[in-house]
């Protein structure tokens, strides 16, 4: 590569997502050292260094991602796909072997969660499916049973685990992509109504109270069910508390939410809220909405189908992620214990993030390299 | 790919969708956010600076035990501890001087206990003095605004109403541990937390589960300095939390009679040993005592570093189990199963009689009979009876170790019984396949003598030899032994019933099992039975003595007085019964460990507690019997009087004649 076709690349280089991502993790950063500075544990305290390493670390990854061009994602989906599921498989028999449940295997130092690769997976999937048979027609009944499939698949293994929250999220996004991928108004509507009176039926005749909570922790025993509306009422007081412009940095006055065990992950966004209020999550929320309309820009400035889709679907594991984790710190769904994008400490999560910026920005990297 | 520029485009109205709809779903979270912080803004602000919402917990009680006879087992009563809520302690060094005073403790003593837990949250009480009097409940509750963060707890203390008595059987409660906790949240799928209650040994262990009953939790709101303010439920803002009440644990009616095991309590006196109490006709445990025990009660209060480390550092070991977590070498009563081998194996006929000298030679080595002088023709009646070695030595020659296996297997020993208690060990019961993969050694003859005397490698269970017994009493069906008759909610509803299990029936000739009853018969009722001076008055028990060597003895050695030699060297005195010899219903098994002989040592322990069965549970036949027994006595009583008067008058007529002989001889001088 000679040194004007190092120049040209990085001309075409789209910084967008990264220069987005980072600004969010900043401000993520700096809640987290809120969140848990006030802590007796010294390791709560360091967090936030982990948590720095961590986000490095997946935009290194992110970066890698963003150099091989598009066209290999296509080539190799269905290969992604099958080592997703096989891992998921993996993981449920090593599972079971050790007791209660387990997300992870261990490869050495790292500790590999197959439900974060297979969201990325789907989507991938999704968009080589979806971008290859009759893209340009609109979609029924029939066109979704393949698709559907595909999604299930890994959607069982994933609840299996059991990891509800994750499971419902691979379904939204493939609602998402579908929905992107021209459905019918019609079959939407049969859908609606269909989803509808089965869960009403459910809720009526199928299940008695007891049961449907038996259900639910049974399929996720790490979400605390007697204390989750004690985490939400806790949540909401930190919210509400912040008002206009909030209490000031480092000035989370919610005590007992310090030591809550979730505060670092499910609910950064309440103190992020206690302590800069509306006018701070105004902004916070401006730039995940600057993201997401990233995304859609992208998806319609790109020449190829399944680069397209991949955008959206791309988009609606952020939004998703999102929207869910805000809605249920605020008390407006149930808790189901998914992570804030780029603000909530995690590894795995963050190592995901990284990975679906890194293949937005390759996809926008290939837009005009024709 | 190319051309494709056209398909996307045709996609882009759902783009625009999908973008106007995230759109909305955000306005949606901001209005959310503009009601919470704007709208309700200074409420929640008020709240946050003023107050703070606290969970309770609501302990649920722990469900009950009974005995068979629904007579009560264990007490929850209510106890008191001295906390302090970190969070809130103010004006520190004047709170703590005030609560030292009350509580008649160093303020270093707080402060370092204080120091101990800094690493929990600064929310999370702790606890300061446990059991605190009533007294100083009532001067702390008042002193209260004196002294900000501390405060009573409240918490139920499980105490067991006959202390000792049922130590390991019932077990104990104590504060879930470190280790325990991640291991038991993940097992029960349910969330402890450090200061929960949970069963760490027996009953309570095993039953845990059942016991517990499901905690519940209530929301307060307190004020800044931690005290309560009110019920939340009146507080409009928190409309929707909802409160659990406590479900309470479930209650066990176990299969243990209460008197029964306080008699074999009783009886073990301060032994070292245990003893075990069976139906002979259902495999319900009547009774499970063993000694040295410790107080249960203690370790629900909170246990004091002394008492546990006298627990611990007592050599008899206290805290183990001797019923089912020790096995010994049943001695001679694994004879009854020899003899049982023999007859179905036909190397003998019941009445077939074998000459019995003081020893037998094996080889060069001499085994030794436990009477010097032997005992002469001896058939199986007999070799019970007067517990003839040598009898059993004859027959070891021609018993193949794996058929002697085999029969003892089938009354359950070398097998864990599977009763609902935690740590049973299984016995052993050797063969050749053992021996060579354990040692890589062939068998040799010389160990089938031992074995079938039920020494060398030959280890049960005080409870395998209880049931053992059983088997043989109710005509050759083995139960597995159990504890728990029925478990009941607390509104009386029952959840669990348990029954009778058949383990399997042995295969022997009903003919051999009655020479083996009649055998054991003799051991008590027979002038010359081994036990016969323990026979007890109206039980008509049956059973065998046994006497287990602790390590390998010199002929000398082994006929030195047993309670001369050093108590680690004396023998285990074992003894095993049932009664009423002819209709059995209850077996009993007694170790008294190094209590030299199964005679003197066991069999009091065996005879006691059977007594007490027969009194409670068949009084007429008990008095019948009792009645014969005093009848037979007095004859032989009168028998014996009117012998020794006729052998006086016979002497004193000697003494006359010889008197009248001397007499006429000095006359004649």
């Amino acid at each position: 590569m000679n040194r004007t076709a190092l120049v040209d690349f990085f001309k075409r280089y789209d910084f967008t997502f990264f220069g987005i991502a980072l600004a969010i993790f900043i401000m993520g950063v700096f809640n987290l050292y809120s969140a848990t500075h006030a802590s007796t544990s010294e390791t709560m305290a360091g967090l936030f260094k982990v948590q720095a390493v961590r986000f490095a670390l997946s935009m290194v990854v992110g970066l890698g991602v963003s150099f091989i061009a598009p066209k290999n994602y296509f080539r190799y989906s269905y290969f992604f796909y099958a080592v997703s599921v096989a891992l998921l498989v993996l993981v449920l028999v090593l599972g079971h072997k050790g007791m209660g449940a387990q997300r992870w295997i261990l490869l050495g130092p790292i500790r590999l969660q197959p439900s974060e690769i297979t969201k990325i997976a789907v989507v991938l999937v999704l968009g080589r499916w979806y971008a290859r048979t009759s893209p340009d027609k609109e979609l029924g009944f029939k066109e979704l049973i393949i698709p559907a499939i595909l999604v299930m698949v890994p959607t069982v293994l994933i609840v299996a685990e059991p990891d509800l929250g994750t499971g419902l999220l691979v379904i939204l996004i493939f609602l998402v992509i579908s929905f992107y991928r021209r459905l019918k108004w019609k079959t939407i509507g049969i859908l609606a109504v269909l989803a509808l009176v089965s869960g009403g039926v459910m809720y009526k005749f199928g299940l008695k109270e007891y049961q449907r909570k038996r259900i639910v922790t049974f399929l996720n025993p790490g979400a605390d069910a007697r204390g989750s509306g004690y985490n939400a009422i806790q949540s909401k007081i930190a919210i509400g508390s912040g008002k206009f412009i909030g209490k000031g940095y480092l000035k989370s006055s919610q005590a007992s939410l310090n030591y809550l065990p979730e505060n670092h992950t499910d609910f950064v966004f309440s103190i992020f809220n206690e302590e800069h209020g509306f006018i701070g999550s105004l902004i916070l929320i401006s730039l995940y909405l600057i993201l997401f309309f990233r995304f859609i820009w992208l998806s319609q400035s790109v020449p190829r189908m399944f680069d397209s889709i991949v955008a959206i679907g791309l988009m609606a594991l952020f939004f998703w992620h999102t929207f869910i984790n805000m809605g249920m710190v605020m008390g407006l769904m149930p808790i189901v214990g998914l992570p804030l994008p780029l603000m909530s400490y995690g590894g795995s999560s963050l190592m995901t993030f990284g990975i679906c910026i890194g293949l937005a920005t390759s996809i926008s990297n290939a837009r005009n390299l024709f | 790919m190319f051309g494709e520029d056209d398909l996307v485009r045709q996609h882009k109205g759902r783009g625009d969708l999908i973008g106007n709809i995230i759109v909305g779903c955000f306005i949606l979270i901001l209005a959310r956010l503009w009601y919470l912080q704007i709208y309700q803004g200074d409420l929640f602000y008020q709240f946050s600076i003023e107050n703070q919402l606290r969970k309770e917990i609501i302990k649920a009680p722990r469900g009950m035990i009974f005995s068979r006879n629904s007579e009560l087992l264990t007490h929850n009563i209510p106890r008191f501890d001295a906390i302090i809520i970190p969070q809130y302690l103010k004006s520190k060094t004047f709170t703590l001087k005030k609560l030292a005073n009350v509580l008649e403790m160093s303020v270093a003593d707080i402060e370092k206990i204080l120091k101990k837990n800094r690493g929990q949250a600064r929310y999370r009480p702790v606890t300061i003095k446990k059991n605190i009097s009533l007294k100083e409940v009532s001067i702390i509750e008042t002193e209260n605004s004196k002294m900000p963060g501390v405060r009573v707890q409240t918490f139920i203390s499980r105490e067991y109403r006959d202390g000792e008595t049922g130590a390991h059987l019932l077990g104990y409660i104590s504060e879930i541990n470190q280790r325990q906790l991640p291991r038991y949240r993940n097992r029960d799928g349910y969330d402890y937390k450090l200061g929960d209650f949970i069963g760490q040994a027996g009953i309570e262990e095993k039953f845990d589960l059942q016991l517990r009953g499901d905690d519940g939790f209530e929301f307060v709101e307190v004020d800044a300095r931690g005290r309560m303010r009110r019920n939340i439920r009146s507080n409009a803002l928190f409309s929707g939390i909802e409160n659990k009440e406590a479900v309470p644990g479930n209650n066990i009616r176990l299969t243990v009679d209460r008197d029964m095991q306080i008699a074999a309590f009783k009886a073990l006196e301060e032994k070292v040993g245990s003893a075990v109490a069976v139906d002979v006709n259902t495999g319900e445990i009547l009774a499970m005592v063993s000694r040295p025990a410790f107080d249960p009660t203690k370790f629900s209060k909170g246990l004091t570093k002394e008492y546990w480390s006298s627990l611990v550092n007592d050599e008899r070991n206290p805290l183990r189990d001797r019923t089912i977590q020790e096995h010994y070498a049943p001695g001679s009563t694994f004879k009854t199963f020899t003899a049982i081998a023999a007859l179905e194996e036909k190397i003998v006929t019941a009445e077939q009689e074998l000459k019995c000298g003081g020893t037998y030679r094996l080889g060069r080595r001499v085994y030794h009979d436990w009477k010097r002088g032997g005992h002469g023709l001896t058939n199986v009646y007999k070799a019970l009876r007067r517990s003839v070695d040598v009898y059993f030595y004859q027959i070891a020659t021609q018993l193949d170790i794996d058929i002697l296996a085999k029969y003892a297997k089938m009354f359950g020993f070398g097998e864990k019984t599977g009763i609902s208690l935690s740590r049973e060990t299984s016995g052993l019961i050797p063969t050749k396949e053992w021996k060579k993969k354990r040692s890589g050694e062939d068998w040799q003859l010389g160990e089938t003598l031992s074995c079938v005397i039920g020494q060398s490698y030959v280890l049960a269970t005080p409870l395998q030899l209880a049931m053992a017994y059983a088997t043989i009493g109710n005509g050759g069906t083995l139960y597995k032994p159990y504890l728990i008759k029925e478990i009941f909610s607390n509104s009386g509803e029952i959840i669990e019933e348990a029954k009778p299990t058949e383990l399997g029936k042995v295969e022997v000739s009903k003919e051999s099992l009655k020479a083996v009853q009649r055998g054991l018969y003799e051991v008590v009722n027979n002038r010359r039975g081994t036990a016969y001076w323990y026979r007890g008055i109206g039980l008509e028990m049956a059973g065998k003595t046994g006497t287990a060597q602790v390590r390998s003895m010199s002929s000398k050695e082994l006929f030195s007085r047993c309670e001369d030699m050093p108590y680690k060297d004396r023998h285990h005195g074992i003894f095993v019964g049932y009664a009423p010899y002819d209709n059995p219903k209850v077996a009993v098994a007694a170790v008294v460990e190094h209590g030299c002989h199964g005679s003197s040592a066991a069999a009091p322990v065996v005879r006691d507690v059977i007594t007490t069965y027969m009194k409670k549970y068949m009084p007429e036949a008990h008095a019948k019997n009792s009645e014969k027994q005093r009848r037979e006595y007095r004859k032989m009583l009168q028998e014996r009087k009117r012998k020794e008067e006729a052998k006086k008058k016979r002497e004193e007529a000697l003494q006359a004649q010889e008197a009248s002989l001397s007499q006429t001889g000095e006359s004649e001088e």
